[in-house]
């Protein structure tokens, strides 16, 4: 594998929002990501993971007051000295509630609102809008009000008023919260061929982790402001007490294959595949020996 | 979820007026705003509310026009009734006839006419240009000639959340009925408005946050996505409604004689006809709405 | 035995727009069962269930709840025996503090001083919620907001409980608190009824699955019945969870496998048993 350059670097980041005698939100942060990943931040309800995703655009410590330690470069850009809406050339986020980022009469012009503020063309802006509604898969809709939409479009809609500024990082928290199964399925498809066809990097929030696991290159698990582990998903949930004791799940396939391998069934050397088809071919033997 | 749909909202059609440039139609909406509070003559009143109508028919808006005037109409006669009794003119009044303590005078018949004229010559052409002009291409348009990004964007952002405000209140309400919510009335309803509050406060934090993410407030050069097309037509409608509207109020203001107060003299019978039908319409439409509102 | 639930040829449609949003179902639920409702966005699962507390009443057909038909009924007459827990905890809450939220409903039907008192203590040690009893609702993070909720309709004690999505945005620690709660009212034989998108919760903990497609009811039976049926899962996009998908993908290849499990466990236990053969 090529060595990419890092595009993202948190280095040594403190980050308080009250006073610095409570407990930091985020603790001692040293991550770096590089172009083309498909981050996923894992972790329990308040262990960060919003916070971190406001650093990458310099909301935090830009717009939100707090305490803030250390020092976070994007794309060569300190973000700290770096203004939030310049910020938003480089980094596209989606928040977790839809509702709450919508604000225009109509589709269309929620998705131009960014590149308005941009100065884009008209004859531009058409264009873009027509490419991003067709990613998120809205085409038809363009004239509709944003708060007509489901829950699961308004997401979609979200997720296109961010790419419409052709960021090369999209930040999404929770993205699929109230979306059913094959809508969150969609917009993880709609990120992983962003990633894979554009070399976008992508850093996704989730408490899901099956389907991270089968499309993050990175996980990140963050447990009280920390990061505690960080590797492929494989290498991750080979961490299988580690990750109990956080209190938060493994995918199924591979917590399977752990209480498999502590009855003696299977040797996989710790190892526990975190897909599905890789768990097939793991697996399919133990449920073949009748036959053979 | 439920709650009242604001009527008022554009109709969606494909009129002469609709596909007008919206200044114009504001140009001429402001201007018999003008002249409406410039003149009490009825006849001149009556000819804007005239024309206005015709606008209604041209645009083919009847049906939400009509909406909208089932509850004006009703409110606006009370000024019938307490104009009658107690005109809004310097005394001395010229009495008509008594009821009991009431005394209907000629100068309320008067000014409880003209009243009604007044609010019925606005109204319905502001109307028609809200229900034939998409309310972004009005945003737009106001951009155009200056308006800044920011005030528009607030007026945008206001008029999405009165109904989302609406009919969050309503899923409040409902939430704590079926918590057997006891109490009914406005000691009930009140607790209701905390958690509205909140989430609109929520809702303008998380924007705020979200906007300055898509670089909302760039101080660079802006441009539009709505395009608004401005025709020859549009301006020369502009500079007509103002040359017009500006003119007739001038002329209004000026010409003394037009102030028929002193001359016009209703025959008791109309003007008592008038108060009475106005007094039962009100009424009928009062209790109508009560029992509306109780039933919900 | 009655059913607490009869629902006789159900339509909803909602006037604005026009939607038919659930259309001609039928369905009765005994009580002490624990029902999921699943289907897509928009297929009309919250639709149906707000009539059970009268939230909506019936465009066309009858509702009965206890045996009585809920039509003439007000929300706060059905709620003394119906628990609707929200999606969203925001539009649910609004008392001063979290211990005022968890007696507001009790102190509604009537229930005397001290049995409130006690009532609320449990379930604030069920749920966890020691540290943030005299804090105001709005001053508590969003998933602990969503598990208030649940706690203040668990003191009013209902005989239905109604829950809407009640794990989505939460973590598997607030997760395991939903199963509990699940768990302990079908141990008080409470009947239990829950739209989820979440299908390892469900697979876990109910007994019976409505789908719902469109506004149609188009399958009622158990979780292993729904989830192996292949036609229902494709024509309503719905995916079982990964270890279920999993049992599926192997009967598929090795024909002489062909049970369909619902948890890590039975999944265990199925090698175990071909390891023994
Ligand atoms: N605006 C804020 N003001 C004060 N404290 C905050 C604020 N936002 C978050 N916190 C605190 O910071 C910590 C980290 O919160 P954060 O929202 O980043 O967690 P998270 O991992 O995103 O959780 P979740 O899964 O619930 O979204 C938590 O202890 C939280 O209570
Ligand atoms: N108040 C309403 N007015 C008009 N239409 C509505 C209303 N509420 C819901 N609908 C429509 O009725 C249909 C069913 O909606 P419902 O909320 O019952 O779906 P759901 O299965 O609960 O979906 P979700 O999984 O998104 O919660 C949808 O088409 C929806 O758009
Ligand atoms: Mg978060
Ligand atoms: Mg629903």
């Amino acid at each position: 594998m090529t060595e990419t350059k890092p595009l993202i670097e948190f280095k040594d980041v403190t980050f308080w929002y009250g006073s610095t005698e409570d407990q930091p939100a985020l603790k001692n942060i040293n991550l770096t990501i590089h172009e083309g990943d498909y981050v996923a931040l894992l972790g329990l309800n308040g262990a960060g993971k919003t916070t971190l995703q406001l650093c990458i655009n310099g909301v935090i410590p830009n717009s939100i007051i707090g305490e803030f330690q250390g020092e976070v470069i994007v794309d060569g850009n300190d973000t700290f000295e770096t203004p939030v809406r310049e910020m938003a050339k480089i980094v596209g986020m989606v928040f977790d509630n839809p509702e709450f980022q919508l604000s225009q009469m109509s589709v269309g012009e929620e998705i131009a609102l960014g590149m308005e503020s941009l100065g884009y063309s008209y004859p531009d802006m058409v264009k873009t809008i027509d490419e991003v509604l067709e990613i998120v898969g809205l085409t038809g809709l363009i004239d509709r009000s944003p708060f007509g939409l489901s829950g699961g479009q308004q997401q979609r809609l979200s997720i296109a008023s961010a790419l419409a500024m052709q960021p090369k990082i999209l930040v999404m928290d929770e993205p699929t919260s109230n979306v059913d199964p094959i809508g969150k399925e969609e917009i993880f498809q709609v990120a992983y061929q962003l990633n894979r066809e554009r070399n976008m990097t992508v850093i996704m929030a989730e408490h899901e982790v099956e389907v991270m696991a089968q499309y993050a290159n990175l996980v990140v698990v963050m447990h009280e402001g920390e990061i505690v582990l960080q590797g492929t998903p494989e290498d991750v949930f080979s961490n299988v007490e580690l990750i109990q004791n956080l209190g938060l799940r493994m995918p199924q396939v591979a917590a399977f294959g752990h209480d498999v391998e502590k009855l003696g069934l299977i040797d996989l050397g710790g190892q526990y595949p975190v897909k599905l088809d890789q768990a097939v071919e793991t697996y399919g033997p133990l449920f073949n020996k009748k036959a053979g | 979820m439920q709650g009242i749909v604001i009527p008022i909202s554009m109709v969606p059609g494909n009129s002469i007026i609709h596909r007008m440039n919206p200044l114009p139609k504001l140009a001429w909406s402001l201007g018999i705003l003008a002249l409406a509070f410039a003149t009490r003559n009825p006849a001149v009143l009556g000819a804007a509310f005239f024309i206005g109508l015709i606008l209604v028919l041209v645009a083919q808006v009847g049906k939400a026009y009509l909406k909208v005037v089932m509850i004006l109409f009703p409110i606006s006669l009370t000024l019938i009734t307490l104009q009658s009794i107690a005109p809004a003119f310097p005394p001395p009044w010229t009495p008509i006839v008594g009821f009991g303590p009431f005394t209907i005078y000629q100068e309320g018949i008067y000014s409880g006419i003209s009243m009604l004229l007044r609010i019925f010559s606005m109204t319905t052409w502001a109307m028609v240009t809200i229900m034939t002009s998409h309310p972004s291409d009005i945003f737009t348009s106001l951009k155009r000639i200056g308006m800044p990004y920011s005030l528009n964007f607030i007026l945008v952002m206001t008029l999405q959340l009165i109904p989302i405000l609406q009919s969050e209140f309503g899923i409040v309400l409902n939430a704590q009925k079926s918590r057997a919510m006891k109490g009914t009335g406005f000691g009930a309803i009140l607790p209701s408005m905390v958690p509205v509050f909140v989430g609109a406060i929520e809702r303008v934090q998380q924007l705020s946050i979200s906007l300055e993410s898509r670089a909302f407030g760039s101080t660079g050069q802006k441009t539009s996505y709505r395009q608004v097309r401005m025709t020859f037509w549009d301006i020369a409608l502009l500079v007509i409604g103002v040359l017009v509207t500006g003119s007739t109020t001038y002329w209004v203001i000026v010409d003394r004689t037009l102030d028929w107060s002193d001359t016009l003299v209703f025959h008791p019978v109309f003007a008592i006809s008038l108060v009475i039908f106005a007094t039962l319409g009100f009424l009928t439409f009062f209790v109508l709405a009560l029992r509306q509102v109780l039933k919900a | 035995m009655e059913p607490i639930i009869k629902v006789e040829n159900l339509w909803h449609i909602y006037p604005t727009g026009n939607v038919t949003a659930v259309r001609d179902v039928s369905l009765e639920i005994n009580p002490g069962e624990i029902v999921g409702i699943i289907g897509q966005n928009g297929s009309g699962k919250t639709t149906l269930v707000k009539h059970f507390i009268g939230l909506l009443k019936p465009t066309k057909g009858v509702v009965y709840v206890n045996g009585k038909d809920t039509a003439p009924l007000k929300v706060q007459q059905v709620a003394a025996n119906v628990g609707y827990v929200y999606q969203n905890p925001n539009h649910q809450l609004f008392a001063r503090t979290v211990r005022d939220e968890l007696a507001f409903g009790p102190g509604n039907l009537g229930i005397p001083e001290d049995e409130i008192e006690a009532r609320v203590d449990q379930a604030v040690k069920f749920f966890g919620l020691e540290d943030f009893l005299e804090l105001h609702p709005y001053r508590i993070s969003f998933p602990l907001r969503k598990l208030v909720g649940m706690a203040s309709v668990y003191t009013m004690r209902p005989d239905v409980f109604i829950l809407d999505e009640p794990t989505t945005g939460q973590d598997n620690i607030t997760t395991q608190t939903v199963y509990r709660l699940i768990k302990r009212l079908r141990d008080e034989g409470s009947t239990v009824l829950c739209v989820a998108h979440d299908m390892i919760l469900l697979a876990e903990v109910v007994d019976r699955m409505l789908v719902m497609r469109g506004g149609d009811l188009i399958m009622d039976g158990t979780p292993r019945e729904v989830f192996s049926n292949h036609e229902i899962m494709s024509s309503t996009h719905l995916t079982p969870p990964q270890i279920t998908t999993l049992s599926l993908k192997i009967q598929e290849k090795y024909q002489s496998f062909n049970k369909t499990v619902l948890s890590i466990d039975e999944m265990v236990s199925e090698v175990q048993k071909s390891s023994q053969s």
